[in-house]
């Protein structure tokens, strides 16, 4: 296929810079995620996650079944920061389950395997 | 805002769980993104004959009518507008009405989200004028708006060929179906046969689609040679995916089942996550026909209430059992052997009911 096809509308990435970022180690959406912003507009990968596997798949010769989604974050549809904020004194019991601790955990895992 | 069960999605699983949970006694609260419940079927004319005891064959959007008058007669509060995005660190479900975000205190969470229809990638997918099968439907049944007049459609199973009827039935022109596998995959013989007069071109690719602003013609690959028409809209039908955003806030392990359309949550025979809070019922346990998922709706409500306790063990097993048992008459067989499947790993599993880190 034409290598300046769109695969992430949102963020208009196209096969080539997947494909450079597969030839840079990419292995699955999120790697790709964090070094094109692919899935990273206001769908939040909804469109894209799956094309992407595809070609993850084709170019790594993987099956399909083997690369995982993406991690998927709250909110998880695009939200108002003023509707977000607006509550937030009416609830003392819980606070809102970070997304930061999960990002500092993974990222010592995949430091662990590296190493 | 508290109660016992909280449903999250009011398409047929959503409410039909609802509608359970509620004549077993607990107190429900049904949420839905959209401004009304109903889900996809409120788009849905062709006709559903495959129906659990208690439905009357119909058109889908009558289905949906009359499960929306058992609804809002029930005492299921039903919020619509309502949007599911993210968690608390207590579990609680984190919703927003566009002004506001607040939890939902329950007991128990069915989630409900449906599937989402998948994407199909080539040059000039972008423009508009490419949508998929299920956009044009909406636009067609809900919204009276024709989205084109020279179709061409990505694709040759039932989802394909209900809506390519649909439009045709509207006026629109079906100038040819594109199949990349060798043979149609619609296994419905009689909408076959209604739309026997579109040909079929298996073995095939759209190579690009081209326009000024819009679609205007679309270039195939085909075992004949490149075929070129003009076109000003391409419907994709490439199959449906459990949404999984809700799931995966709720920390639910997830599985590959490639019938049951690619990533599902991990879930057992009372259709409980892998986390023990979260039920899951409906296209998003990969779920297609409507009998069936109307009866996963049922099953998760049970599994719910005897999950908090209204419903005691025994009983919950008898309820279940009895819907299982419908459900497995009404499913298509490729579905069915991949929930066996499915559920038969979450069995196999440890410790089925606690998230594995």
């Amino acid at each position: 296929m034409e290598k300046s096809t769109i695969v992430c509308r949102c963020e208009e990435i196209n096969i080539e810079e997947i494909e450079l970022a597969i030839k840079n180690g990419a292995r699955t959406f999120d790697d790709i995620k964090r070094l094109t912003r692919c899935g990273m507009g206001p769908c939040q990968a909804k469109i894209c996650m799956n094309p992407v596997r595809e070609i993850i798949a084709t170019y790594t010769n993987t099956p399909l079944e083997d690369i995982p989604p993406p991690r998927l974050r709250m909110p998880a549809i695009p939200v108002r920061l003023g509707a977000l904020a607006n509550g937030v004194e009416d609830f003392k019991e819980s606070s809102i389950a970070s997304v930061f601790g999960e990002s500092v955990e993974d990222g010592d895992e995949q430091n662990d395997e590296s190493v | 805002m508290e109660a016992d069960v909280l449903i999250v999605g009011a398409g047929p699983a959503g409410i039909s769980a609802a509608l359970t949970a509620e004549k077993f006694g607990a107190k429900v609260i049904l949420i839905d993104e959209s401004f009304s419940p109903g889900g996809q079927l409120r788009q849905q004319t062709q006709y559903f004959s495959n129906l659990p005891t208690g439905y009357a064959p119909d058109i889908g959007l009558k289905v949906i009518e009359t499960l929306i008058k058992h609804l809002y007669a029930s005492s299921v509060q039903v919020y619509t507008n309502h949007t599911m995005i993210g968690a608390y660190k207590n579990g609680m479900i984190g919703v927003t009405d566009g002004n506001k975000t607040f939890p939902i205190l329950a007991r128990a969470n069915i989630l409900a989200p449906g599937a989402q229809e998948e994407a199909k990638i080539f040059p000039g997918w972008t423009l508009p004028g490419v949508m998929t099968a299920g956009a044009a439907q909406i636009l067609i049944n809900r919204e009276s708006v024709l989205p084109g007049k020279r179709a061409v459609m990505i694709g040759t199973n039932n989802f394909a060929f209900t809506v390519a009827k649909q439009l045709h039935d509207c006026g629109v022109t079906i100038e040819a179906f594109i199949e990349e596998k060798s043979q149609i995959t619609c296994s419905d013989g009689i909408l076959r046969d209604e739309l026997k007069h579109v040909p079929v071109w298996t073995e095939s690719t759209v190579q690009i689609a081209q326009g000024t602003g819009q679609v205007e013609r679309v270039s195939v690959h085909t075992p004949e040679g490149r075929k070129e028409i003009d076109v000003d809209l391409i419907c994709i039908s490439n199959g449906f995916t459990p949404i999984l955003e809700p799931f995966v806030i709720m920390d639910c392990e997830l599985t590959y089942k490639k019938h049951l359309g690619g990533w599902v949550p991990l879930y057992n025979e009372k259709l409980q996550t892998t986390n023990p809070s979260c039920f899951i019922a409906g296209n998003a346990a990969g779920i297609t026909d409507l009998g069936p998922i109307l009866l996963t709706g049922e099953i998760a409500a049970i599994s719910a209430l005897e999950e908090i306790g209204i419903l005691n063990s025994e009983e919950a097993e008898i309820e279940r059992r009895k819907r299982w048992l419908e459900l497995e008459k009404l499913e298509n067989t490729a579905v069915c052997q991949a929930r066996k499947n499915l559920i038969a790993s979450s069995r196999s599993r440890q410790s089925p009911l606690t998230k594995s880190k």
